[in-house]
């Protein structure tokens, strides 16, 4: 049928949309001339090493990776009591405290971000490591609390009652009935949580300074004075590392949402 | 055993004050930032100037615009995306790459995005020379600095969040709809249009409403591509609180985008609960 090759094509072209930016960033990071041109002149890995060698993009990356992996840890001590309270007991505020968690998720963190400098202006927290991370840990924890949730079932609720009567102690029963049920959310929600702190700009940039950067920061800093190639270098790292976290939490989860038609 | 109550204040108590520390009080201090004077006066005059002046109406203007446009073209590119890969696409295999390259931009930092557009809508970039080459245009087009080219990046970053709800919304209707729909006779475009289409607008209605909030509260797109010669309203609050440090005025224009944008996800909810029915 026509109609239907017409669609085809159509969403081919929307797909190679989406896609071009991402191969026009990893094509020009391999040209051989010193600006940046797609499709590449030649074809070398210099840049990668000029990056490798650069003290600036190396301790941003540092900042960057900490950043996200402490926000991730505080995130999820932070999320699973909540997500256990909300899920398992009835008591005044839970309406309240499940949206107030879960709330910055739909915030522009650009408000955000201004809201914790002046906030931290007041407080004496700005400009540094900690700024940067309680602002970090109140954007991500919502993913974490969101993928766990779901994953408290109430059938499960018997199970832990039941651990409990057998004379397990809270702790245990967490540890050998509530954590292993949970894990999978847990598993995923963290690396959503380390991958949205670590490629974050809005929130960030009001708290960087040139001592203490993140790589996204830095980048859009550098961009828009300059563009040269080691910045496609950097920015091809990072979407080669997002194709493998997609990949890690496909494989995980996995991530083929559109396959449950209704009526089959 | 310690008591229920007990439990859930031990649970609840860390978050709860980290939340109300680094979340809401911060949010309550803008809020009152807004409405009071460097002497500490309450004072409407942020809010005045924001709303009843010409520069913020051209700024507010430019804001809305690109946020409608990028929702439209989001919806009308999003649809078919969606449809195609729910209702066409019948290898497993390659679906999944599909929606690995739909959720891979989610994964990659809007700088980054933003920068390949830089790249490609440049005067010497690949779209200007295919425009040539194809003899589309005579000259270079000029995309950075214009609401065109912020346009382009910002459907490129909002297009997936439409792809997955409208994806979401079609893999759940139930096809004995349209079965039924057909043996009464029903040819396909037919059925398209009363059955599936309407069954499938919630979906759309709430992921556009979504984009739209997104779009007016995006800077690091607006702010790469406008080459300095676009404003749109984030980008005036970031020079508030990073240059010229008038919180006052600042907090003004955050808790608008604020109170837009909280409208906009209240209305979104609104219509999936709606379509939940």
């Amino acid at each position: 049928m026509m109609a239907s090759w017409s669609l085809r094509i159509l969403a081919l072209l929307i797909l190679s949309y989406l896609a071009l930016p991402l191969i026009v960033i990893i094509g020009a990071s391999l040209t051989t001339t010193s600006f940046l041109t797609f499709p590449p002149r030649g074809l070398t890995f210099d840049w990668y090493e000029v990056v490798l060698t650069n003290s600036a993009y190396l301790s941003a990356f540092a900042t960057s990776a900490w950043l996200a992996l402490w926000a991730t840890v505080i995130a999820v001590l932070l999320a699973v009591p909540a997500a256990l309270a909300i899920a398992r007991y009835e008591f005044p505020g839970r309406a309240f405290l499940s949206s107030l968690l879960l709330s910055s998720l739909v915030l522009p963190h650009l408000v955000l971000g201004a809201a914790l400098l002046q906030f931290g202006s007041m407080i004496g927290l700005t400009r540094n490591f900690t700024a940067l991370l309680v602002g970090h840990v109140v954007i991500v924890t919502p993913y974490v609390l969101r993928t766990v949730l779901p994953l408290l079932s109430a059938d499960q609720k018997t199970l832990e009652d039941a651990s409990c009567d057998l004379g397990a102690s809270g702790l245990a029963t967490f540890r050998y009935v509530t954590l292993p049920q949970i894990r999978p959310g847990l598993l995923s929600g963290s690396l959503f949580a380390f991958i949205t702190s670590f490629i974050n700009v809005e929130l960030s940039i009001f708290n960087t300074t040139s001592e203490i950067n993140t790589i996204p920061v830095l980048l859009f800093t550098y961009v828009e004075y300059s563009i040269d190639p080691t910045i496609a270098a950097v920015s091809a790292a990072t979407i080669v590392a997002a194709v493998i976290a997609v990949v890690v939490i496909d494989l995980v989860v996995g991530l083929d949402f559109f396959s449950d038609r209704g009526g089959r | 055993m310690k008591s229920a109550p007990a439990v859930v204040a031990g649970l609840v108590a860390l978050p709860t004050a980290f939340f109300l520390a680094f979340f809401l009080v911060p949010l309550a201090v803008v809020a009152l930032a807004s409405l009071t004077s460097g002497e500490g006066d309450v004072t409407f005059t942020h809010y005045a100037r924001v709303l009843f002046d010409s520069y913020h109406w051209s700024i507010l203007g430019v804001t809305f615009r690109l946020g409608l446009y990028t929702t439209v073209i989001c919806l009308v590119l999003g649809y078919p995306l969606a449809w195609y890969l729910v209702r066409m696409v019948e290898w497993r295999l390659w679906r999944r790459v599909c929606v690995i390259l739909i959720i891979l931009p989610l994964f990659t930092s809007n700088i980054v995005r933003s920068f390949g557009w830089m790249i490609l809508l440049g005067r010497r970039g690949l779209v200007n020379s295919w425009l040539v080459d194809f003899g589309l245009v005579d000259r270079p087009v000029r995309f950075i600095g214009t609401e065109t080219g912020i346009l382009i990046g910002l459907v490129y970053i909002l297009l997936p969040f439409v792809v997955l709800t409208i994806g979401n919304a079609l893999a759940k209707i139930d096809v004995s709809y349209e079965q039924a729909s057909a043996d009464l006779g029903a040819g396909a475009m037919s059925t398209f249009w009363h059955v599936t289409l309407p069954l499938s607008i919630p979906g759309a209605v709430s992921g556009a409403i979504l984009v739209f909030a997104l779009a007016v509260s995006a800077y690091v797109t607006p702010a790469l591509l406008s080459g300095g010669q676009v404003t749109v309203l984030p980008m005036l609050i970031f020079q508030q609180y990073s240059s010229v440090f008038d919180f006052h005025y600042g907090g003004a224009l955050a808790i608008t985008l604020l109170a837009f944008t909280l409208a906009m996800i209240g209305l979104a909810s609104l219509v999936g609960r709606m379509g939940a029915r």
